[in-house]
């Protein structure tokens, strides 16, 4: 590849790959064939992630950046594994460890730096290794390694209370490990802290179970082979099973000072990151020292990176690197810490704003030189963090009230929830831009009702979700005057009139169907939201003389089935009292494999549930089970749950299950405004949990029932009132049916039980169903007999379809 | 089932619902079902009464909406009648006044202009310039306009500033753009949303209803938004983000799932390609790291994170704010990376997809009004695609041009050597609504010949020779394709003023005297919408099954619809997707710095958006009464913290300058907005234009500019 310079990057860590993918973002494969060596044999990853290895958050294979493929497939030539041992610089060649020999044009030095190893007795074994359960942590290997020893050992010391010291420690106390810190100065993190803030991290960590060893100098490694313990120069000493050194980083410059390149604590560059005494070679990285600093965090790295790589591949470039600004968090599960630029003021002129709670763990400090943020930490608070470190990043002008850096004003939020509380202009409606003030006019203009506030300012006509505070506005400014709004107490929306008074207008003028009730009181109007409960209404009303009209049903009703998730059906069929023969078990069996359901369940109400039957075969499972419907898909009464009463229990009082197989014959079918759940239960234990039943019986000593109406335990859970307490199967069956049959015409459409009854009150039902205060008792007792008497199963219709579509497949997104 | 969202809902809902179909079916006259003029969501409207009193309502039987509407839709037929309105076109006079003349005089100016512009310059030197607010009929008879009768490769569009972005980055991803790839009703199935750059409780208020029951049904809605937004008030989490850093964010959150093991591995193995590459870039993202880019803090980061990733359906769902950047593209597509990884993409009440802004960004986008486009989505260089649409045409392909400038290019050429030196707009008002307005002004006014058709004298038609009353939305039947890719029908309730004339049939005439009629006889919009259906055909936006019949009878047909017998396709992507592989397509995304990031000089974010009370350019919502009394001028929403470093008083006016140039707002201070941002909302012309300040910063890919985010200063005025 005539034309092409040769672009020889030493090192693949951090710096060195990320230069390399700066420059192919550039283009720059265009102008250079690559050669890149790494240590490691591996591509790169992320070395800022391997304490997220050792405490197990991160998989290894989650921390790769680039795997060798990338490599390959842009044509980059990777020695991974290659140390390079020599660079030649008058014959610009690099050579590797192995007898490589590379040519280069311009050659990339960003070989990183090495763990600081201070001077220990026995830190070696005799073959020069260091002793078993000794690791400084720094590659991904030694990192593996770590969590691999560590799974045998309970008690590790980490020597060094800095960042990556104290990440270490939180990561083996993950894996289960007793953790000491050994630290050399009074306080931990002395690099980026202060004493207080530095005391009080140690506090919290001390709080997870790390124990510190502060002001002490390890001196000796204990052990024979495999580490035991350590020894402190006061002569002091600490047992351990694996020691993890982690005291600081030294430039890796051993391979420039060999090339006679200028080096202090580092190589030394230019603003170009060129190297002082040879301008074909640069440095980048943790091995650079750039205007007397050499940097350890990644994001310095990255910028060299850039900066180098624009400098090699845009023409006439003048981009510079004059230093980068450095910030870094603890990455130490539980504990919020955020350190930026300097730790302490460096004059007088410099302003110090703190803020300190011992007990909550917050320390806050801000340096601010020439009006901009110099230093911060923060401790204990996470979200002021990062708007405090983006106004260092960027040098921003602070505001004159340096609080407002340390705690940011509360954004204003939402509207108030109290309305008394909101001002006039404030939004209540946003879809119309409706305020409070708007309303309170509308309500002053003469609106007494959320109807007529709604239609005059369009308040919640939008998404509606501010309904409950323009109601709420309402009530405040008519001052008790609301008027109810009428159409709260319709039963259908298309029909103004409450239940009885529609009651009696379809019983005055026999309408016994939906499109009659329509045609007759709502002037024609074509209603879908009124149909369902019109219908529900008049078979209350005219048993079987009411005239049904499909399209006033739910598609559950339509087809006696439950519409399922995944538009197959469900089918229950009835189990009287929930008691079932071997029989009817069989034959369950033999329909449920026939027809490939995808689920055979038992029900919550003791029966039996064929899921996943498409709605063309519906006919056919019922026609071969030969059992009557279930009604699990309906507004209906549903099941009536038995325990096992006294043929078999030791403790039963009353026959619950004989009893619970009465009401179910006598009251399948019958339907009502919402679904009715029972049950009937043999003895106080009350094991069929009748006191949570729409209705329900308890057995109780004495050959006595205790009927329970308006129980709850679905989304609400409500214990049931007692209605009241009778001798015999007859009268309970008497009373509950005339408790259905008040429900049936008085609660709203879709009000259950529970909801009726505590609208109506107990006492009040009482007095007209016990007392007959109303004198209706009598009527009520025969009409729910006529509805008794109307019952057909409505999978009779499996043999005579309704209409010819009923049990058609309709195609999917209809 | 049009109830089952509200299936488990409190009685405040139920309240809601009895209360707006109470108020939807109060007894009414004569009436026209039809919808309203703004925004994609394209709520069905009710429009009664006489000519000179119309009445709206919502219609409560149409799906989407379900008779809700916002202020701008119940107030939309002020414009209708109002007395600012163009009633006969206008022709720049001696004295440079735009007096009123003849249908026949301005016609004949705008074709003697044009052709001396082509004798002189070359066909490519007429411009058409259109706008997503046009219905299906007319942006295809724009297309066909300009390739058939004027012979022009340069016509584009203002959906360019729009949806571009989201429609480039699902194009590559899933081989197809479809904003919604699925009904609007499934949101309220969602367990987890993550809405990105969208305020739609202000810019499309009726949709709320769906994440209202998404919220009730126990969903969790996260809202990602350098303002707390009145949408980002009613989220469970709001990240808060720093502008231009969305790429930055979507990395971090996917980095998270990735750590934690919340990515759906068989899915990303058995229907992407390309992950390998987003884990190890996404390995680069962590917290820390996207918290100092972003300013989200990592505990939110991961509340997000989670959220997502525990949900068994989860929506990831992106508008302008993430798409306005000339990272667009990439922004969206490092969203898109998160829903792909969690598997969420063709699975039952999940997904991606944008939130289209205007009316009819989705059709607008589909029929050939952009310059890289034929009918269906087809591309334009694409030989079989040529071939098939000059068929429909009765054209020889190789009378086709090739693609044009996109929409910034195009104004940015105007005047200029080998630019466009004559115009036609249609239905945008470019000076208010392009980047960058000096510069586009100036270069509208260095035009040979301007020509603009609207319903009022907007800002560009105040610059034009020749200006054309059109019809109004309530005037005119056609088609409109919602967000969700629902075409629906408007239909006419009125017939226009006598001297206003229907686009189309202006478009028409004009190829009449160009002398390219034969190819422009329709017998009224169906019978164009019947071309536009065979001229789509066999592309990714197939309309060839859709008649106006059956969209009458489905409340809507959702495209691809290939043949008569086809039920429309409400849900994408449960069979695979349009990508040659059939697999959907990961990319690695780098975050990168705005174009023109704050500095020294310009310290602080500027973004641009929307307010409830107005819409886009406001030509039509600055004349409506009730909308300029919520919003009567141009303000700037400002942190008090930043209000007290810069000297800025509540309520006084304040001049923003950036790199381009200038201008002038009335502050308000709120602190739901980050310290370091400015807001302006761009529905202003003159000194109070948002877009003289934007930059025009174009993403590579989609040709979007870069309207949200810039660096700015602000100063208080005397």
């Amino acid at each position: 590849m005539a034309g092409k310079q040769k672009l020889v990057v030493v090192g693949n860590g951090m710096a060195g790959a990320r230069f390399v993918e700066e420059v192919l973002s550039l283009g720059g494969q265009e102008q250079y064939d690559i050669t890149v060596f790494g240590e490691e044999p591996y591509g790169n990853y992320n070395r800022i992630l391997l304490s997220g290895v050792l405490a197990g958050t991160h998989d290894p294979k989650d921390i790769f950046i680039n795997p060798l493929s990338w490599y390959e497939d842009n044509d980059i030539t990777l020695h991974a594994g290659v140390r390079v041992i020599g660079i030649d610089r008058k014959s610009k060649t690099a050579y590797g460890a192995g007898g490589l020999l590379v040519p280069y044009d311009k050659l990339v030095v960003a070989t990183g730096s090495s763990p600081f190893i201070p001077m220990m007795d026995g830190l070696y074994r005799d073959d020069g290794a260091f002793k078993d359960g000794v690791f400084p942590f720094r590659t991904l290997d030694e990192c593996t390694e770590m969590v691999e020893y560590a799974a045998d050992v309970g008690k590790a010391t980490v020597i060094g209370g800095g960042l990556l010291g104290l990440e270490a420690a939180r990561g083996l106390m993950n894996r289960g490990l007793d953790v000491d810190v050994v630290h050399l100065t009074p306080y931990i993190m002395d690099q980026q802290l202060d004493a207080s803030s530095g005391d009080m991290l140690k506090v919290l960590l001390e709080d997870m179970g790390v124990k510190f060893h502060l002001e002490k100098m390890t001196t000796s490694i204990q052990g024979n082979g495999r580490v035991t313990g350590i020894g402190f120069r006061d002569g002091g000493s600490l047992d351990c099973e694996m020691l993890v050194i982690s005291a600081g980083i030294r430039p890796n410059i051993d391979l420039a000072r060999m090339a006679g390149l200028n080096i202090r604590r580092g190589i030394l560059v230019n603003d170009d990151l060129s190297c002082r005494n040879d301008r074909d070679i640069y440095a980048i990285g943790e091995c650079a020292e750039h205007r007397n600093k050499t940097y350890g965090l990644v994001a310095p790295l990255w910028d060299q990176a850039r900066t180098l790589a624009e400098r090699l591949t845009v023409e006439k470039s003048t981009s510079t690197y004059t230093g980068s600004k450095t910030s870094t968090k603890l990455k130490v599960m539980g504990v919020e810490l955020a350190v930026a630029g300097d730790k302490e003021p460096m004059n007088d002129e410099d302003e110090v704003v703190s803020y300190v709670e011992p007990n909550r763990g917050v320390y806050k400090k801000v340096i601010i030189r020439d009006g901009k943020v110099a230093g911060a930490i923060l401790l204990g608070d996470g979200f002021t963090a990062p708007r405090l470190l983006q106004a260092f990043d960027r040098g921003e002008v602070l505001p004159q009230n340096r609080a407002e850096l340390l705690f940011p004003l509360a954004a204003d939020g939402g509207p108030a929830l109290d309305v008394e509380d909101m001002p006039d202009d404030a939004q209540v409606c946003n879809c119309n831009g409706v305020s409070k003030g708007k309303i309170i006019a509308a309500v002053d203009g003469g609106c007494r009702s959320l109807k007529a506030v709604c239609d005059a300012t369009k308040a919640g006509t939008g998404c509606g979700s501010c309904i409950p505070q323009v109601q709420a506005v309402l009530e405040l400014a008519a001052d008790g005057l609301v008027a109810e709004d009428p159409s709260e107490h319709y039963y259908v929306p298309a029909i103004p009139m409450t239940k009885p008074e529609l009651t009696a207008a379809i019983r005055l003028q026999g309408l016994r169907s939906v499109s009659a009730v329509l045609d007759t009181l709502a002037g024609g109007k074509e209603d879908a939201a009124s149909k369902m409960g019109l219908a529900s209404l008049l078979k209350t009303i005219w048993a079987d003389e009411y005239e049904d009209e499909r399209d006033a049903r739910f598609i559950n009703d339509r087809v006696h089935a439950n519409i399922q998730r995944d538009g197959t059906f469900s089918v229950v069929p009835r189990i009287f009292g929930g008691v079932t023969s071997p029989d009817e078990l069989r034959r369950l069996a033999d329909v449920a494999e026939k027809y490939e359901a995808k689920m055979v369940k038992i029900t919550g109400g003791q029966r039996i549930d064929l899921l996943g039957i498409p709605k063309t075969h519906l006919p056919d499972v019922w026609q071969d089970l030969k059992m009557p419907s279930g009604h699990a898909y309906t507004k209906a009464f549903r099941t009536c749950k038995t325990c096992v009463g006294t043929d078999f229990c030791r403790y039963g009082v009353g026959d619950s299950v004989k009893l619970g197989i009465e009401i179910e014959k006598r009251f399948q079918g019958v339907e009502s405004p919402h679904k009715m759940k029972l049950a009937a239960s043999g003895c106080p234990r009350n094991c069929a949990e009748s006191t949570t039943k729409d209705l329900g019986v308890v057995a109780i000593e004495g050959g006595k029932w205790e009927i329970y109406i308006g129980g709850a335990a679905g989304s609400r859970v409500r214990k049931g009132d007692v209605l009241c307490i009778v001798d015999s199967h007859d009268d309970v069956l008497k009373f509950m049916g005339r408790f259905m049959q008040y429900y049936r015409e008085n609660a709203k459409y879709l009000e259950r039980t529970y909801g009726f009854v505590e609208r109506v009150g107990i006492e009040h039902v009482r007095s007209v169903l016990i007392d007959d205060s109303e004198g209706i008792c009598e009527r009520l007792d025969a009409d729910i007999q006529a509805s008794v008497d109307a019952y057909k199963d409505p999978w009779l219709e499996a043999e005579i379809p309704v209409h010819p579509n009923q049990f058609v497949s309709v195609a999917a997104g209809s | 089932m049009r109830d089952s969202v509200y299936s488990s809902k409190s009685t405040y809902q139920r309240r809601i619902v009895a209360l707006l179909t109470e108020i939807a079916l109060e007894d009414v006259g004569t009436s026209t079902r039809t919808h309203c003029p703004y925004c994609a969501f394209q709520c069905g409207m009710v429009v009664e009464g006489a000519a000179d009193d119309p009445k709206i309502r919502g219609n409560a039987e149409f799906p989407v909406n379900k008779g809700a509407l916002c202020i701008k839709g119940w107030t939309a037929a002020s414009a209708l009648n109002h007395p600012e309105r163009l009633r006969s076109p206008l022709m720049r006079d001696a004295d440079g006044n735009l007096v009123p003349v003849s249908w026949d005089t301005a016609m004949e100016r705008i074709v003697n202009e044009f052709r001396r512009t082509q004798d002189d310059y070359g066909a490519d030197a007429v411009g058409v310039f259109g706008g997503g607010s046009l219905t299906n009929e007319k942006s295809y008879l724009m297309g066909k306009f300009a390739r058939v009768a004027l012979g022009t490769a340069n016509i584009d569009y203002n959906g360019r500033f729009c949806m571009s972005s989201a429609a480039a980055a699902s194009i590559k991803a899933f081989g197809i753009d479809r904003g919604l790839p699925f009904p609007v009703a499934d949101i309220a199935r969602a367990e987890a949303i993550l809405l990105v750059g969208s305020n739609a409780s202000e810019t499309m208020p009726p949709i709320m209803q769906y994440f209202e029951a998404q919220q009730t049904n126990g969903g969790r809605l996260i809202v990602a938004d350098p303002r707390l937004t009145a949408t980002a008030q009613r989220a469970d989490l709001h990240l808060r983000l720093t502008p231009g850093t969305d790429a930055a964010l979507a990395n971090g959150i996917l980095h998270i799932l990735v750590r934690d093991g919340m990515i759906d591995a068989d899915y990303i193995e058995a229907h992407t390609e390309g992950f390998a590459a987003v884990r190890g870039l996404v390995s680069t993202y962590w917290p820390e790291r996207v918290e100092r880019i972003t300013g989200v803090s990592e505990a939110n980061l991961i509340q997000a994170a989670r959220m997502l990733g525990e949900a068994r359906t989860a929506m990831v769902l992106t508008a302008r704010g993430t798409e306005q950047q000339a990272q667009g593209v990439n922004n969206t597509l490092s969203f898109i990376n998160i829903a792909l990884a969690l598997g969420l993409v063709g699975k039952r009440n999940s997904g991606y997809g944008c939130l289209t802004g205007q009316g009819n960004g989705q059709g607008g986008r589909e029929h050939g009004q952009k310059a890289d486009q034929l009918p269906g989505y087809r591309k334009i260089d694409d030989p079989a695609a040529r071939a098939h649409v000059a068929a429909v045409w009765g054209i020889d392909p190789d009378t086709l041009p090739v693609p044009g400038m996109s929409a910034y290019e195009l104004l940015d050429s105007l005047g200029q050597e080998g630019g466009v030196r004559s115009l036609l707009v249609l239905g945008s008002n470019v000076v208010v609504s392009a980047p960058n307005a000096i510069h586009v002004e100036r270069r509208l006014r260095s035009l040979d010949f301007l020509v603009v058709s609207d319903f009022f004298l907007s800002e560009t038609a105040e610059l034009a020779d020749v200006v054309l009353p059109s019809a109004q939305w309530a005037e005119e039947a056609g088609t409109m394709t919602n967000l969700e890719g629902r075409v629906i029908m408007r239909k006419k309730a009125f017939e226009p003023p006598p001297e206003v004339r229907d686009d189309m049939q202006v478009i028409c005439e004009l190829a009449e005297r160009l002398g390219k009629g034969e190819y422009f006889r329709y017998e009224g919009a169906e019978d164009v919408f019947n071309e536009l259906r065979r001229a789509s055909a066999g592309g990714p936006a197939d309309y060839s099954g859709i008649s106006y019949e059956k969209i009458e009878a489905n409340d809507g047909v959702f495209w691809p619809c290939p043949d008569d017998g086809h039920a429309g396709t409400p849900r994408m992507f449960t069979e695979g997707f349009a990508t040659a592989s059939g697999r959907a397509l990961f990319h690695a995304v780098q975050h990168q710095q705005p174009a023109d990031p704050p500095d020294s000089t310009f310290p602080l974010y500027l973004t641009t958006g929307r307010l409830l009370a107005q819409y886009q350019s406001g030509t039509q919502t600055r004349r409506v009464e009730e909308l300029v009394g919520m919003a009567p001028e141009a303000t700037v929403e400002v942190h008090p913290t930043t209000a007290r470093v810069y000297g800025l008083l509540n309520g006084a006016m304040a001049r923003i300058s950036t790199r381009r140039g200038d201008a002038e707002f009335k502050v308000r201070v709120t602190a739901n907005i980050r310290e370091d941002t400015l807001f302006v909302p761009f529905h202003w012309g003159g000194k109070g234009a948002a877009n003289r300040l934007t930059n025009a910063a174009l993403d590579p890919t989609s040709r979007m500019p870069e309207f949200k985010v810039c660096g700015a200063t602000i100063e208080a005025m005397d």
